[in-house]
């Protein structure tokens, strides 16, 4: 897309001046160093930044994370708020993989106290933890339960014997948002998710056991029980055919919509309706059906890397204090409260591949957490790091209280399955790195390689220096488990 | 031989599909699809199962696309078989009510036996396109993507 004026505003922030002849209602404001900002340049993401820019409703700026990329619709690092009243929402502007999110569990355990014991746990977690195409789920749902899933969240799994209790004040919206209706969720995503909780899913999805090489807030780390030299558990998945479905079902309805066929849409996956209109509606409660299905999917996931790490180390999950620090979610639409122009006001946070930030002080971070802001998972790819952040006051003045979600990716799928053998990077990681992989598509390893991802250590670095969140721990791979 | 070919885009995997019909046109792009998951040849066609989908008034041929695409996905998921064949039997693309009618042909899935790619999770709009050409002999092309 020509014609749009670039300023840079700091090092670390940059806006795309709002351009009315392009359509834009806002500025894009991009959270990027030079090098993040060329390549996001380079690969025309900046269209896909202008093209939200030009939603009704929207407020601020339509924003981009440093872990930008080219996306469908949205870009994967958008970040755009709507007006309750006159705006809009947009199921692409959540994603397929309703609530795609992380979640990390602690041990009490040594990087060493792993190493001699890593190929048992990854074995038994391999065989233990549902995952990849075509596998069965170990839970399969009648529709009452799954309507129980969609409304209760996870209190419905703990209740039925997965996880522990306190799981739920470590979980964003502790672990059940409201607003779910399922009455609104249709047959086919019903169908396509009832054997699905507590399944792994595929693609970029994965359960690794990790261990903490550096801390940089030991205040922060030591309130979410972090050393040096811990080892940890973090765990990637979503709301699996459940979501797929739900956002394709609304894509549908909101196109037909005489609200979409009154403007001008700029990419038919932005296909959007007014928050307060049937269509948004429906969409808004089916929505929230699919982020506590995605919850209880982590939750359940985690039970049994739990149960796991139990016939591993012969020792109980409280003996071995694998608790929970927390679960993002970083595929999502809130509505949450915001200061804006000195006006606290309700709107509709799109985060589309990006991660919730809120500050210190904030009354929907746990208790434990007030005080050092909302912890932020960032996983990085297999070979390199994942970090621990947590969200900052600047995030909730700059973002609406958004940050990064990961590293983003650098090469396309079919390029990466064209150059990269899955075979020797498997062999790679594991004789150069001592990284144990098991996949159950070696065919799709090749797509999550390493070199596929740009560095999260940049995307982090750039984070931090924009202000959006705080590093408080870097994280290594020891094993990895992937459908 | 079906024509299709995988496209380059940087989160996903698209496909660019040719043929002399929409029927064909159709049948190429569930070929594709399912390609991006396994290899077609691994896959026998032992099982068959009629299936039909519908749109609504104001579906245009791009909308049918992906509700056929996504129909199949959900018999993949749901029904645990590997697709492989599809003989469409009935189509209208031009019409206000659009349709298509189709055999399906494949196999359960064995997961002992089977080697997967990358799952599919939807097709999206984004760059989706379904077009005649006016010349070659009127040969239909779509580009569809797939968040996978």
């Amino acid at each position: 897309m020509a014609g749009y004026n670039l300023k840079k505003i700091s090092d670390f922030k940059w806006e795309i001046v709002k351009n009315i002849d392009l359509g834009m209602r806002v500025p894009g404001i991009i959270y990027a160093d030079r090098e993040l900002l060329e390549i996001a340049q380079e690969e025309k993401t900046l269209d896909q930044v202008i093209n939200v820019a030009k939603l009704p409703g929207v407020i601020n700026a339509s924003f981009a994370m440093p872990d930008i990329h080219y996306g469908y619709g949205f870009p994967i690092g958008g970040v755009a708020a709507m007006d309750l009243e006159d705006g809009v929402i947009s199921p692409g502007g959540v994603g397929f993989d309703i609530s795609c999110g992380v979640r990390i569990l602690r041990t009490n355990l040594s990087a060493e106290d792993v190493a001699k014991k890593l190929e048992e746990i990854i074995y038994n977690l391999f065989a233990s933890i549902p995952k990849g195409i075509g596998s069965k789920g170990r839970i399969k749902l009648s529709k009452t339960e799954m309507d129980k899933v969609f409304t209760q969240g996870i209190n419905w799994a703990i209740k039925s014997g997965y996880g522990w209790e306190e799981d739920g004040y470590f979980t964003e919206e502790n672990g059940c948002m409201e607003g779910a209706n399922p009455d609104y969720v249709s047959k086919e995503a019903l169908g396509r998710g009832n054997d699905q909780v507590g399944s792994l899913g595929s693609g970029n999805h994965f359960i690794e056991i990790q261990k903490v090489t550096e801390i940089y807030n030991t205040t922060a780390a030591h309130v979410m029980g972090l050393e040096l030299n811990q080892a940890a558990i973090m765990i990637h998945s979503g709301s699996r055919g459940l979501g797929h479905q739900i956002c394709g079902d609304y894509l549908k309805v909101m196109q037909r919509s005489n609200f979409s066929n009154k403007i001008n849409l700029p990419d038919r996956q932005l296909a959007c309706a007014p928050i307060n209109s049937p269509e948004g509606k429906r969409y808004y409660g089916a929505m929230v059906c699919a982020i506590n299905y995605a919850m209880v999917n982590r939750h359940c996931l985690a039970h049994w890397v739990r149960r796991s790490m139990e016939t591993v180390f012969g020792k109980s999950d409280r003996k071995l204090d694998l608790s929970l620090i927390y679960d993002v979610s970083h595929n999502i639409a809130k509505i949450e409260s915001h200061d804006i122009g000195g006006q606290v006001k309700k709107v509709c946070v799109h985060r589309k591949g990006a991660t919730r930030a809120f500050g210190p002080g904030r009354s929907e971070i746990p208790p434990a957490y007030k005080e050092i802001g909302q912890p932020v998972i960032v996983p990085g790819d297999m070979g390199r790091y994942s970090y621990i952040m947590t969200g900052t006051r600047a995030a909730m003045l700059e973002s609406f209280g958004s940050t990064c979600h990961g590293a983003g990716r650098l090469m396309s799928r079919t390029r990466a399955r064209k150059e990269i053998d899955s075979g020797k990077l498997k062999k790679d990681l594991s004789e150069k790195k001592g990284i144990l992989v098991l996949a159950a598509s070696l065919g799709g390893l090749a797509e999550e390689a390493p070199q596929a991802y740009k560095d999260v250590s940049k995307v982090v670095e750039v984070t931090h220096k924009a202000g959006l969140s705080e590093k408080v721990a870097r994280l290594e791979p020891m094993g990895v488990i992937k459908g | 031989m079906p024509d299709y070919a995988f496209i380059d885009h940087l989160s996903d995997i698209g496909i660019e599909v040719k043929a002399g019909s929409p029927a064909e046109l159709f049948e190429n792009a569930a070929l594709g699809m399912f390609s991006i998951m396994y290899d077609l040849k691994d896959v026998e066609a032992k099982e068959k199962e009629e299936i039909s989908v519908k749109g609504k008034k104001g579906t245009d041929i791009e909308e049918l696309l992906v509700s056929w695409l996504e129909k199949l996905l959900y018999v993949f998921e749901t029904r645990k078989v590997l697709l492989c064949k599809f003989e469409i039997t009935g189509i209208e693309v031009v019409k206000t009510i659009k349709y298509v009618n189709a055999f399906i042909y494949g196999e359960r899935i064995n997961l002992s036996r089977n080697k997967f790619y990358t799952a599919v999770k939807a097709p999206t709009y984004h760059m989706l396109e379904v077009k005649r050409s006016a010349k070659a002999g009127g040969k239909w092309t779509a580009r569809i993507i797939f968040d996978v």
